[in-house]
C-alpha cells in the first residue's frame, strides 16, 4: 500500500527538519507511541500502540533513519511487530522552502501481515491516511509550541 | 402397500431436523472433561523459523499443553493420493517446523481448558521469523529465476504432464484459422457452511481412539490418519456427523484431523478443535487457480479441428489429498461436448506460497467446460456465426454414443441437441436475439450467453481412482420389517437418507418411512468410498439397489419354502411374492423376513436373518449434460448486471428425486455466480490473504440470484441400472461459462471477445466508460 502526500508546516525549514530527526519530537507527535529510546546512531526501538477498525495491538518496533541529508531529505524505515500481525514500512520525507513555512512531501511504502492484513486490509488505507493526518497536525502544534519559547532557552 | 416414491419430489426427510436446529455437528458433540485447541498460524508467506518461544503461553491459567513442530515430528505426512509420474511430493507435517510456506500455515498448537485461554495462549508465543521472498503467481513462479519454495527441488514446478490424443500440430495446421487466448480461472474458497471441525477421545483402557470430524470421505480418512498415527485402523473409529456442507473442502485429509488424535492419546482427554472462518480461509483448501493458453483451430464452417490447453496450474505450497489430480480432470474433459479430433493439454503443476488447492465443486471439470465454452464463443465470433450454431456444428449425434473423444474418455450416452433446443425453446432463443438487436438500438446492453456442457460423474471405476471407486450397502430388513440401510457414500447435503431411502422403498414394497439411511461411522458401516465426483446416487445408490436384490434373492426363496412351491415360481411386487404354481397364495416381505429371523421353518441350509451387503464397481464414468442460458442487462452507469433470464436445461438421466435434482442444480448455478461475477481468493504482493474474512470475500446472496427456470431431459445411464448419472456439481460446470458468455455478448458493441472472471461491476464499467470516452 502507498501512502503520499505533501503538507505544509508554518515553520522554517531548518528547525522543521532538526525536529523531524528529533526522536522526542516523534515520539510525541507519531500517534500511538508510548516510548522511543534510542539504540544506535539514528536507530531506535518503539512501543506504538495501533490499530486498524477492530483489530488493534501493541507493535514493538525498530525505527531507523537513513540517507540524511539537512535540511531536505531523509528515509524513515519502521518495522513493527505484535500480537496483531506485522507492519513494514518506508518512507521519504523531502522538506522544501514555501516561503516562511516548509512543504513537506512524503512518499511511502507499507506493508501489513497477520491479523490487520487479513481483518483490517480494506481500511488500512484510511487508516494510514488518518494516521498521517493526525502526525502533521501534531508536528504542527509542537512547531507552534517551540515558536513561542524563548530564544535562548 | 406403500405409494411409489422414485422419481417423485418428495420433501428431503432430513430437513426437519436441520430446519429446527436438531442436528448434530462436530461442535455440538459435547464430551465431559473436553481440552480446546486453537492453532497459532504463520502471518508470513514465506519465512524460516529461528525460534519458537513457548513459554509465556504455557504458563497462562488453564494452558495443559503447547505443541511445535518438534513434538509432533512421530505423526505422519500429510497424505497425497495423487500418483503422477515424476511428482515432486513436499514433506507435509502436521505443524511447520522449519519453514513456513504460507499464511496460515499451522506452526504451534495450544490445547487448555477452554477454548478462549487456549485462544489467549496463542498470542503469546513468540515466534522469530526470517522472512524470504515469496513466489505466487502460478505462471511466474514456475520460471527458473523465481524464489524456490521447496529448496530440495530446486525449482517450484511440482511435474509437468501431456496428455491427449491425435496430431495436434496437424490438426492446428490443418484448421482454417486458429485461435489463441490466455484465460484465467482465479483462486475460489470453497466456503462450507460449517467451518472445519475435529472432536478426538482416546480410550486408554481400550487404546482406541475415536475421532469425530466433519468430512466427505470417513472410511478413507480413518485409514490415513491410523496410518499417520501408526496405530492399528481397526482401533481407530472415525464418525462423521451432521457435515454442513463440503463442496470438495472436506473430500480430504487435513494434519488437524491426525493432531487432534495424537494430543487426545498424549493426554487421554477428549480433544476438540472448531475451526474459524478466518482460519478457514486461510488453511481449507482453495479451488480452481489455473493460468491457461488456449489454441483453438477451426474451419471456415465452424468445424472444430483440434484444441490445445497449456495450462499452468497452482497447487499451493504442499500437497492435499487430490491437489496434482485436479488439472488432469482438466485435461479429460477438454473435448467439452464435441466431437475435436485432436487434442492436447500440457499441464505445469506449480508450488506457490499460499494455501494448497484442490477438489472444489467441479474439481477441474468447470476449468475444461470454460476453456472449451469460451474457445466455441471465440470461433462463433470470429466466424461471425451464432454459438449456438457453432455448438450444434460439433455436436455427437444422439446414435454416436458411446462417444469416444480425443482425451481418451468413452461418453456413455447423451442427446445434446436434445437438451439445447429444450432449454431454446424454453428461453424462446430466436425473440430473445430479436430484442438484443432492438436494445442495441436503444443503446442497452443486453448479452445472451449458451453454454452446453457435458462432465464426468459418478466417480468412477476403480482403475482411474486413486482408492478405489466402488461404493458399499448393506440392507438389513430388521424382525419387524423396518429397512436399514448403511452406505458407504456418506453424505454432506445430498439427501441421500431420502434418495436412498426412495429406491429401498420402492425395491422392498415399504414406505420410505420405513426406510432408515445409516453413514458416516466406521464402527457401524462397512468400508465405504465416499461422497464426491457427483458419485453418491450413482454409484452409492446403485449399491443400495445391488444389495436388495441379492436380498429379495434369498427372501423369494424362503417365500416359496412357506408358500411350498418352487423358488423358480415367485414373483415379487408391491411388497408381497406370490407363486405362478399356487394362484391366490401371497406372502408379505414382512412375514417373510419375520421367517427369516425366527427361524424355524427355512429352507434347507440356509443361514437366517434378512441382510446383504453389496460392493458395486461401476464399468465406466457417467457424462451428464445441458444446456444453459444466461440473458443479461449491464446497467452503463454502475456496471451492475442484471439478469433477465437464466434458463438450465440438465440431463442428469434418471431422477430418482427431481427435488433434490432442482437443489443441486440451484446450488451449483449460484456458486457459479460466484465465479463469474465475485468471487476470487485473492493474496497480495507479500503473499498476505486479503480476502480474509466474508467480508472481504464477496459471495452471491439470495438478493443477487434471479429466478431460475430449471428444465430437464432424462437420456439414462447404461453404465449402471438406476440409470442415473450425478448431478451435484452439473451447476458449477454449466452455468459459468454461460454467465461469461452473456456478459461478453453484452459488451460486443465495445469489441469485447473475452473477459476473466470475475466480473465485477469496477471492470464492466471501466471498458464501457473508456471505449465511451474514446469514442466520443
Amino acid at each position: 500500500m502507498k501512502i503520499e502526500g505533501t503538507q505544509k508546516i508554518d515553520a522554517p525549514r531548518a528547525l522543521m527538519f532538526a525536529a523531524l530527526i528529533d526522536p522526542a519530537v516523534l515520539q510525541k507527535c507519531i500517534p500511538g507511541c508510548e516510548q522511543m529510546e534510542k539504540t544506535g546512531e539514528n536507530q531506535y526501538s518503539a512501543k506504538l500502540t495501533a490499530g486498524v477498525g477492530p483489530v488493534k495491538g501493541v507493535f514493538n518496533a525498530t525505527v531507523s533513519l537513513e540517507d540524511i541529508i539537512a535540511p531536505e531529505h531523509y528515509k524513515l524505515v519502521v518495522e513493527g511487530k505484535g500480537q496483531p500481525g506485522f507492519v513494514k514500512g518506508s518512507g521519504e520525507l523531502n522538506l522544501t522552502d514555501a516561503g516562511s513555512a516548509t512543504d513537506i512531501q512524503y512518499t511511502g511504502e507499507v506493508n501489513v501481515g497477520g491479523l490487520i492484513a487479513s481483518v483490517g486490509q480494506r481500511m488500512i488505507q484510511a487508516t494510514a491516511n488518518m494516521l498521517a493526518g493526525r502526525f502533521f497536525k501534531s508536528l504542527e502544534s509542537e512547531m507552534k509550541a517551540q515558536a513561542k519559547l524563548p530564544a535562548d532557552s | 402397500m406403500a405409494e411409489k416414491t422414485v422419481g417423485k419430489p418428495i420433501k428431503r426427510t432430513e430437513d426437519p431436523r436441520l430446519i429446527q436446529g436438531l442436528a448434530h455437528y462436530v461442535d455440538d458433540i459435547r464430551l465431559p472433561d473436553t481440552l480446546h485447541a486453537v492453532f497459532l498460524r504463520s502471518i508470513y508467506a514465506h519465512a524460516r523459523i529461528k525460534s519458537i518461544d513457548t513459554t509465556a503461553a504455557q504458563k497462562l491459567p488453564g494452558v495443559v499443553a503447547v505443541y511445535t513442530g518438534k513434538d509432533v515430528a512421530k505423526i505422519g505426512p500429510v497424505p497425497c493420493a495423487a500418483a503422477l509420474p515424476d511428482l515432486k511430493v513436499p514433506d507435509h507435517r502436521a505443524l511447520a517446523s522449519t519453514k513456513v510456506y504460507f499464511v496460515g500455515h499451522p506452526v504451534a498448537v495450544v490445547v487448555a481448558e477452554s477454548k478462549s485461554a487456549a485462544r489467549d495462549a496463542v498470542d503469546l508465543i513468540e515466534v522469530d521469523y526470517q522472512e524470504l521472498p515469496v513466489a505466487l503467481d502460478e505462471e511466474k513462479a514456475a520460471d527458473a529465476k523465481s524464489p524456490v519454495i521447496h529448496e530440495q527441488f530446486g525449482t517450484n514446478v511440482a511435474y509437468k504432464l501431456t496428455a491427449g490424443e491425435g496430431d495436434i500440430e496437424a490438426a492446428l495446421k490443418s484448421a482454417d484459422q486458429v485461435i489463441k487466448q490466455r484465460i484465467l480461472h482465479k483462486r475460489l474458497a470453497p466456503i462450507a457452511m460449517e467451518t472445519r471441525g475435529v472432536l478426538a477421545r482416546y480410550y486408554p483402557g481400550e487404546q482406541e481412539l475415536t475421532l469425530w470430524t466433519s468430512t466427505q470421505i470417513p472410511h478413507l480418512c480413518r485409514t490415513q490418519v491410523a496410518i499417520m498415527l501408526g496405530m492399528p485402523e481397526n482401533k481407530l473409529r472415525l464418525i462423521t456427523p451432521e457435515v454442513g456442507g463440503g463442496f470438495g473442502s472436506k473430500l480430504n485429509v487435513y494434519a488437524e484431523e491426525a493432531l487432534m488424535g495424537w494430543i487426545s492419546m498424549q493426554l487421554n482427554r477428549p480433544v476438540k478443535w472448531i475451526e474459524g472462518r478466518r482460519e478457514n480461509m486461510q488453511a481449507t483448501i482453495h479451488g480452481r487457480g489455473q493460468t491457461g493458453y488456449i489454441e483453438i483451430g477451426f474451419k471456415k464452417d465452424g468445424t472444430l479441428t483440434g484444441l490445445r490447453y497449456n495450462v499452468f496450474a497452482d497447487m499451493g505450497s504442499y500437497f492435499q489429498l487430490l491437489t496434482p489430480a485436479i488439472p488432469t480432470l482438466t485435461g479429460l474433459m477438454l473435448s467439452g461436448c464435441y466431437k475435436i479430433p485432436a487434442i492436447q493439454i500440457n499441464v505445469t503443476g506449480v508450488f506457490t506460497n499460499k494455501m494448497s488447492t484442490d477438489a472444489y465443486r467441479g474439481a477441474g471439470r468447470p476449468e475444461a467446460t470454460y476453456v472449451v465454452e469460451r474457445a466455441l464463443d471465440l470461433v462463433a465470433a470470429e466466424l461471425k456465426k451464432d454459438p449456438v450454431e457453432v455448438r450444434r456444428k460439433n455436436f455427437p449425434q444422439p446414435n454416436e454414443f458411446p462417444f469416444k473423444t480425443a482425451t481418451g474418455l468413452f461418453y456413455d450416452s447423451g442427446n445434446y441437441q436434445g437438451a439445447l433446443d429444450k432449454a431454446l425453446k424454453m428461453a424462446d432463443y430466436t425473440k430473445l436475439r430479436q430484442d438484443q438487436q432492438t436494445a442495441r438500438k436503444e443503446g442497452r446492453l443486453m448479452g445472451i450467453g449458451v453454454s452446453t456442457y457435458v462432465e464426468i460423474c459418478a466417480l468412477g471405476p476403480s482403475a482411474a481412482m486413486p482408492a478405489g471407486g466402488w461404493e458399499s450397502a448393506t440392507v438389513r430388513v430388521e424382525p419387524t420389517g423396518k429397512v436399514t440401510v448403511l452406505t458407504g457414500a456418506s453424505p454432506h447435503g445430498q439427501g441421500e437418507e431420502t434418495s436412498f431411502a426412495q429406491i429401498a422403498a420402492d425395491e422392498l414394497g415399504v414406505g420410505v418411512n420405513d426406510v432408515t439411511v445409516i453413514h458416516g461411522d466406521t464402527a457401524i458401516v462397512q468400508y465405504g468410498i465416499g461422497t464426491f465426483g457427483s458419485r453418491g446416487l450413482a454409484v452409492g445408490g446403485t449399491a443400495v439397489y445391488l444389495a436388495i436384490q441379492k436380498l429379495k434373492d434369498k427372501a423369494g426363496k424362503i417365500a416359496a419354502h412357506l408358500l411350498q412351491v418352487d423358488a423358480s415360481t415367485i414373483s415379487f411386487a408391491e411388497g408381497k411374492f406370490t407363486s405362478s404354481a399356487a394362484a391366490g397364495k401371497q406372502i408379505t416381505i414382512q412375514e417373510v423376513t419375520l421367517a427369516a429371523h425366527v427361524a424355524k421353518s427355512l429352507p434347507e441350509d440356509m443361514e437366517p436373518g434378512l441382510a446383504a451387503t453389496s460392493f458395486f464397481e461401476p464399468k465406466n464414468f457417467t457424462f451428464p449434460f445441458g444446456t444453459h442460458i444466461a440473458v443479461v442487462e449491464i446497467n452503463k452507469e454502475t456496471g451492475e448486471i442484471d439478469f433477465q433470464r437464466y434458463v438450465a436445461v440438465d440431463d442428469c438421466g434418471k431422477q430418482i428425486n427431481p427435488m433434490l435434482v432442482e437443489g443441486q442444480i440451484h446450488g451449483g448455478i449460484v456458486q457459479s455466480m460466484g465465479q463469474a461475477l465475485y468471487e476470487e481468493v485473492v493474496y497480495d504482493d507479500q503473499g498476505q490473504l486479503i480476502t480474509g474474512t466474508l467480508m472481504d470475500y464477496a459471495l452471491p446472496k439470495a438478493i443477487m440470484i434471479p429466478h431460475l427456470e430449471l428444465g430437464s431431459t432424462e437420456t439414462p445411464s447404461p453404465v449402471n441400472p438406476l440409470g442415473a448419472k450425478g448431478v451435484g456439481e452439473a451447476g458449477t460446470i454449466g452455468a459459468t461459462p454461460a454467465i461469461v458468455s452473456a456478459i461478453v455478448d453484452a459488451l460486443a458493441p465495445y469489441g469485447v471477445r473475452h473477459l476473466d472472471m470475475p466480473l465485477k461491476p469496477e471492470v464492466l464499467w471501466q471498458i464501457i466508460n473508456k471505449k465511451s470516452a474514446g469514442a466520443a
